[in-house]
């Protein structure tokens, strides 16, 4: 395990009057050392900063959507279908990412590079479709924009 | 004639947002903070109480009052805690983000005044994980403010979730913060008395947060002439769906329902038909285009059997299968639900089943009956809010749109044949179901 | 006397104490509320299940009961009257019903299980569910011990509340959420606690159930038979489940003031040792051919031959495990009989403790509960580290002074620790003094059986104090009253013969003890009752078979000097040792009775006047304190210093502590579900220790001392004191006091 982690972790836990308060903060700093998901590894490393069990962190971490458990690709597109996305045009956005990565919504690409799925209501409505890459938010996206979009993503290190 | 918007919550940005310290402390900023920290904390609480300032999370309950329930320190010498939650999750509402976004100094001042008023020393902002960029600029905030040595014996903590609607629920929110399973407690003991850590503690809202903020600016009094009886002030409606201009607008209550989707929001685009309103987020009970004349504050909207909740407003015009409204409402619920208790647990998942079912032609009559009993059976035996809000909502559905759910039993099939402006939608419900589907193949 | 509270359940009035709980205020009106979720053990109630769903007068809402408080002049209506509340719990069991597989013909929980007989009471007669339930993998086995089944799983979280809030080993966990919702472990990781058993009577359904009885009996052909479990000095309450003769599993009695319905898994799972392959049923007599089978009257002769023979140079190894009237029997037999007056136990015993005696539920109350000794409770008296950590919950200050405590102190020396905190200066001496409600428990070897924490106790001033006191936990089930009854049982000194005519070794514990094999090889002959056929096969001229604590009639002593009746739960494939010992004694003029009672009224005239074995009952009481008498001074001397750094050559020597795990002993090692609990081959090496010789935590290292070495997986622990090398007893063979350790090549 990498010192960083550790020291940083025990930073965390002195802003909170009960340690165990550091445990969404502590997983969310390891999935990003994972590439983006929790490996069993990063559970066992978390526990061991913050005292606690790897079963703990697992109790925890597969509570929340945004912790994974499986990997979810480098860069992870995720669209919002709730009901006024829906209404947007979020399916035609799904669809158009789908074509576009090869990715099933659910999976991963084969090579790891690129996860995509479908999340509940992101709080954008009033500028949907809303879509989220590696958390940050597209506003406004349509199906016609998902090329350069993904174009875009191949280019550079990450999303914008 | 258009009913006045006077600008309280987002008032001195003129459309844009106020980002640096200076430019807000040169438009008056932190003289409210000055104010209240002259002030008794039960000075400050008595203002809010005048104010009216009722909730703006989704409960509506009076603020100032809360705060009066917090036991004082030498009655209860534990320390205090305010919790912000900012956890906004409920579908159709995004009105904190852009409060958070666009006024970030007056949400963080109000922060201060609130926990001057049940004095606190230690504040927790519980921000939704989604919410990055929204938790970047607070973090940049603050520290200006620290800088400034504005925050005086108060320390603030902002602090991220994880992804989970149910982590809006006050009790929820502070399992969650305090490190375990966003699973929401038993009331007794109320989180005024047994919150945070077993020590008092007061859970506010966003907006209910930075209203405050003026309030103390205003007087309570001033605050409580806007709007209407029972629901003073103004209120950040959020507005989206089948609308020309979708956003968040800031209004007094009790403007009508039609003043805000008509006048304010365009109307409903393409020549569409106005068919449905939600009017408080997805967990309110669903408006005909009968009730357009409804007034949006809390007495009415019981009124007129809904309520309004989160102030979440979302049209929907006739192209929309009401029944697969139904189907991706409770999807969201029963991914939603933290699974501690049976009715909601088993029941999200139960209802989506049957009104899929009725969606897809394969219903009957008892199958019709059988959904309004499994609501029946839900309501009022959950632990939380959440499974009744499926139950409420799904049951309101049927309620409102009876003929159209008799429509797809009497036809075997739903009368938009595909042409339906839900048709298709993938639920992450749906999705994890496909995933392990295709992973178990 | 707390204030009472009037409250109406049905319309039946009742009145209870100010701050009852509704579900028992409703018992106490006779009126039953149905639960899964609710269980007081597991820490204030959840209301997750709404399975206790009623209707009180000016609520609107149906209340989860088990959640309320009663107050005065509230009016409840159940299921019984009130519909709404009839509708609700219907509600609830529909709910449960429909994801819940029609497994009862093949669920073991089925005829005991508290989710059909509520569908019976108040569930819905039929099914509307017409969707494909909710499917898993099943059973899958989240130990050697318990398997899981999760479409059984009803989620009422009682078993991943007590791994949090009882255990606190956080190992049984909730994964996902909502409907996906799954109890898990980490990874493939088993459960392994040593209180992991219990969440099998938790469970309200056939959901976690025990390998070991899976398809073993139903309910309507058994019997379950109360006695005592003495796996270890607690003496929990248990029942043995019993069919065709055959003792099928172990249950909780629950003795609130010992137990409170817990068990370890070594008390609830070593039961099978009962039947295992090499277990002594007859006679073994040796001849120059070796051991030969023998009949009952053949071994007495030989046994009659050996003791006369000895001439008076008899040496008596006990194991503590014997019944009361085991060991008063033997001592009548060979004391009475044949003058053998000399008697070794595994450690010394005193009474000195009566004067600070508690039951163990008393520790729950404690404010402050110091712990002393080389040992951890949780290896010595399981139930006891339950109570220190419930203590802990309600908010007491627990020290622990050991080698792997909070306050390190190296082995052997507890004695200077109760000195220390005797002294004048001392601030947890100060402490102890101050509070009401002080605890002190001396867990490991040493101690004088307890007279070394009384003198303590007696100096801090526990005397008058009701709530503070102090617990000594030996390491035999029943030494105290094994050595009462060996001493009453006839009036004269011990004697120290010199050489060892005939060593007689009782019962299995003495029988692998190293220093009773030492003393075996000086002895001319040796008798040895034993269990198992590999204990004494190698070096006894005489085997008896012994019987096993689940079969015998009698009494037992447990830490708490409370007296407690055992039952025999099925006959033992030889004669119960009162039987022949009746027989021996009568060739050497002793008359003592075949059958525990009339033993036991013989010697309670002597040690327990006025406490019948009808006093005892199903759940013995613990007697008053008696008044302080101060023991005999300590006869030991300090315990070697450990070797300083500055003295060793090279990297140097640890001194090797050898700890006896809880699941061990030729009972645990013969039940091979039980195998994942015993000690892992490790050796654990303090912080400093370790680096100073680049180990790692996985290294593997070996440990020397002249001519013999083991190897073994590092472990570092964080809590070990310095100069340490901890060990299992079972895994450090002949090692000496002081090792080298090295990592291997």
């Amino acid at each position: 395990m990498t010192p960083a982690l550790y020291d940083r972790i025990q930073d965390l836990r002195k802003r909170y009057p009960e340690r165990r308060s550091a445990i969404l903060p502590a997983l969310r700093l390891a999935q990003e050392e994972h590439a983006g998901w929790l490996p069993p590894e990063a559970l066992t490393e978390v526990a061991d900063a913050l005292d606690v069990t790897p079963a703990y962190c697992l109790s925890i971490a597969s509570f929340y959507d945004q912790f994974h458990l499986e990997p979810r690709g480098r860069t992870l597109v995720e669209v919002c279908t709730n009901v006024s996305c829906a209404l947007a045009g979020a399916q035609d956005v799904v669809d158009a990412f789908e074509r576009e990565l090869g990715v099933a919504p659910g999976s991963t690409s084969a090579d790891g590079a690129y996860g995509l799925g479908t999340v509940e209501c992101l709080g954008g409505c009033g500028w949907a479709p809303v879509v989220a890459i590696d958390n940050r938010h597209r506003l406004r996206v349509q199906a016609a924009d998902v090329p350069a979009i993904v174009q875009e993503l191949g280019d550079g290190d990450g999303p914008a | 004639m258009a009913t006045a918007r006077p600008e309280i919550v987002f008032a001195g940005t003129d459309g844009g947002a106020v980002l640096t310290l200076d430019e807000y402390r040169s438009a008056g900023g932190f003289g409210a903070l000055a104010k209240a920290r002259e002030m008794a904390p039960d000075e400050v609480i008595a203002e809010l109480e005048a104010s009216g300032l009722r909730g703006r999370g989704g409960a509506g309950f009076p603020t100032g009052r809360k705060w009066a329930f917090v036991p004082k320190p030498d009655q209860l010498p534990k320390p205090h805690y305010l919790v912000v939650n900012a956890d906004e999750s409920e579908p159709g509402t995004f009105k904190d983000r852009e409060i958070m976004l666009r006024v970030p100094f007056r949400f963080l001042e109000g922060c201060l005044i609130s926990a001057h008023a049940i004095q606190a020393k230690t504040v927790f902002v519980y921000i939704r994980g989604e919410y990055e960029r929204e938790f970047e600029i607070l973090r940049d905030s603050l520290e200006a403010m620290r800088k400034a040595k504005l925050l005086g014996k108060v320390t603030l903590v902002l602090h991220r979730g994880a992804g989970a609607y149910i982590c809006g629920e006050e009790t929820a929110l502070l399992e969650s913060l305090e490190g375990g399973r966003g699973l929401p407690r038993t009331k007794p003991p109320f989180p005024a008395v047994a919150g945070l850590y077993a020590a008092p503690t007061a859970v506010n809202n966003v907006e209910s947060i930075a209203t405050a903020t003026k309030v103390l600016e205003l007087g309570g009094a001033e605050y409580a002439k806007l709007g209407v009886e029972n629901s003073s002030g103004t209120r950040v409606f959020s507005l989206s769906g089948d609308v020309v201009n979708p956003g968040n607008y800031e209004l007094p209550h009790g403007i009508s329902l039609r003043e805000l989707v008509y006048d304010v929001g365009g109307g409903v685009p393409n020549g569409r038909a106005l068919k449905a309103v939600i009017p408080g987020g997805s967990s309110t009970p669903i408006l005909t285009a009968e009730d357009i004349d409804t007034r949006m504050d809390f007495d009415s909207l019981v009124a007129a059997g809904s309520s309004i909740g989160s102030a979440g407003v979302i049209v929907l015009d006739d192209r929309c299968c009401m029944v697969q409204l139904g189907v991706r409402v409770s999807q969201f619920y029963e991914h939603e639900s933290c699974g501690k208790c049976t009715p909601c647990r088993v029941g999200t998942r139960w209802l989506t089943q049957i009104l899929q079912k009725i969606e897809n032609g394969d219903a009957g009559q008892a199958d019709l009956d059988l959904l309004l009993s499994v609501c029946d059976r839900i309501l009022g035996k959950c632990l939380c809010p959440l499974g009744d809000s499926d139950a409420i909502a799904v049951a309101s559905y049927v309620a409102r749109f009876r003929d159209e759910f008799q429509q797809h039993v009497d036809l075997g099939r739903c009368p938009f044949e595909g042409e339906s402006s839900l048709e298709r939608i993938l639920a992450p419900t749906e999705m994890h179901a496909r995933h392990h589907e295709a992973a178990h193949a | 006397m707390p204030e009472l509270v009037k409250v109406t359940v049905d319309e039946r009035g009742v009145e209870v104490p100010q701050g009852t709980g509704l579900v028992e205020a409703a018992q106490a009106a006779g009126i039953e509320i149905p639960v899964f979720c609710y269980e007081p053990r597991l820490g204030p109630p959840v209301g997750a299940c709404r399975m206790c769903l009623v209707e009180i007068e000016g609520m609107p809402k149906l209340q989860a009961g088990c959640t309320l408080t009663v107050q005065e002049g509230m009016v409840i209506r159940t299921a019984q009257t009130s519909e709404k509340a009839a509708e609700g719990q219907e509600a609830t069991l529909e709910f449960i019903l429909v994801n819940h597989p029609l497994d009862c013909p093949v669920c073991d929980k089925g005829g005991e299980c508290p989710l059909q007989d509520l569908t019976f009471r108040y569930g819905p007669p039929a099914t509307r569910m017409s969707f494909p339930k909710l499917t898993f993998d099943k059973p899958i086995p989240i130990s050697p011990l318990i398997a899981l089944d999760r479409e059984r799983c009803i989620l009422c979280y009682r078993c991943t509340r007590f791994s949090e809030d009882v255990s606190e080993d956080g190992l049984l966990i909730a994964r996902n959420r909502g409907a996906n919702t799954v109890i898990a472990t980490f990874e493939d990781e088993p459960y392994r606690s040593p209180f992991s058993g219990n969440v099998i009577e938790l469970c309200p359904v056939g959901a976690l159930t025990s390998t070991q009885y899976r398809f073993e009996a139903r309910p309507w052909e058994i019997q379950n038979v109360p006695t005592v479990c003495t796996g270890c000095p607690v003496g929990c309450n248990v029942s043995a489940t019993v069919r065709e003769g055959r003792v099928r599993r172990i249950v909780s009695r629950n003795h609130s003031e010992i137990d409170r319905g817990w068990l370890c898994d070594k008390g609830r799972f070593t039961y099978p040792h009962l039947r295992a392959g090499d277990r002594v049923t007859t006679p073994l007599v040796r001849d120059r051919a070796g051991l030969r089978e023998a009949t009952w009257d053949e071994a007495l002769d030989v046994a009659e031959e050996l003791l006369r023979a000895a001439g008076g140079a008899i040496v008596t190894a006990l194991s503590g495990s014997e019944t009361t009237e085991i060991a008063y029997s033997l001592g009548r037999v060979l004391r009475g009989g044949l003058a053998a007056h000399s008697a070794v136990l595994p450690e010394a015993t005193s009474d000195a403790l009566d004067a600070f005696s508690l039951p163990l539920s008393a520790i729950a109350e404690a404010e402050l509960v110091v712990v002393l000794g080389d040992d951890p409770v949780v290896e010595r008296a399981p139930i006891v580290d339950l109570w220190i950590k419930e203590a802990a919950r309600r908010g007491a200050e627990v020290v622990v002074c050991g080698p792997t405590g909070d306050l390190p102190t190296p082995p052997g020396t507890a004695g200077s620790v109760c000195s220390e905190l005797a002294a004048p200066g001392s601030r947890l001496g100060k402490r102890l003094r101050a509070s009401e409600r002080a605890i002190l428990v001396w867990s490991g070897p040493g101690g004088g059986g307890g007279a070394r924490l009384a003198e303590l106790a007696a100096e801090l001033g526990f005397e008058g104090k009701p709530g503070s006191g102090a617990l000594h936990l030996p390491s035999t089930p029943n030494g105290r009253a094994v050595a009462a009854a060996w001493s009453a049982a006839a009036n004269a000194d011990e004697t120290n013969p010199e050489p060892i005519g005939l060593l007689f070794v009782s019962g299995d514990e003495a029988a692998s003890d190293p220093s009773v094999r030492a003393l075996a090889e000086q002895a001319a002959r040796v008798v040895v009752v034993t269990m198992f056929h590999e204990l004494a096969g190698g070096w006894a001229d005489l085997v008896l078979p012994a019987t096993a604590s689940l079969e015998r009639d009698g009494t037992t002593m447990n830490l708490e000097g409370r007296l407690q009746r055992l039952r025999r739960t099925v006959l033992p494939p030889c004669p119960d040792e009162l039987a022949w010992l009746s027989k021996l004694g009568a060739r050497f003029g002793v008359e003592t009775a075949p059958d525990a009672a009339t033993v036991y009224a013989e010697l309670a005239e002597r040690l327990f006047r006025d406490l019948t074995l009808e006093d005892l009952g199903l759940r013995a009481p613990l007697p008053g304190r008696k008044g302080y008498a101060e023991p005999a001074p300590a006869t030991t001397g300090a315990p070697p210093p450990l070797p300083s750094p500055a003295e060793q050559h090279f990297v140097g020597q640890l001194r090797l502590h050898r700890y006896r795990a809880l699941f061990s002993g030729p009972a645990v090692e013969r039940v091979p579900e039980l195998r994942f609990q015993r000690p892992p081959l490790e050796v654990e090496l303090s912080v400093p220790d370790a680096e100073r010789r680049g180990i790692a935590t996985g290294d593997v290292v070996q440990l020397r001392s002249n001519g013999t070495s083991v190897e073994l997986r590092a472990r570092v622990n964080r809590r070990l004191v310095e100069g340490l090398a901890r060990v299992a007893d079972e895994h450090a063979g002949d090692l000496h006091a002081t090792v080298e350790v090295v990592k291997a090549p």
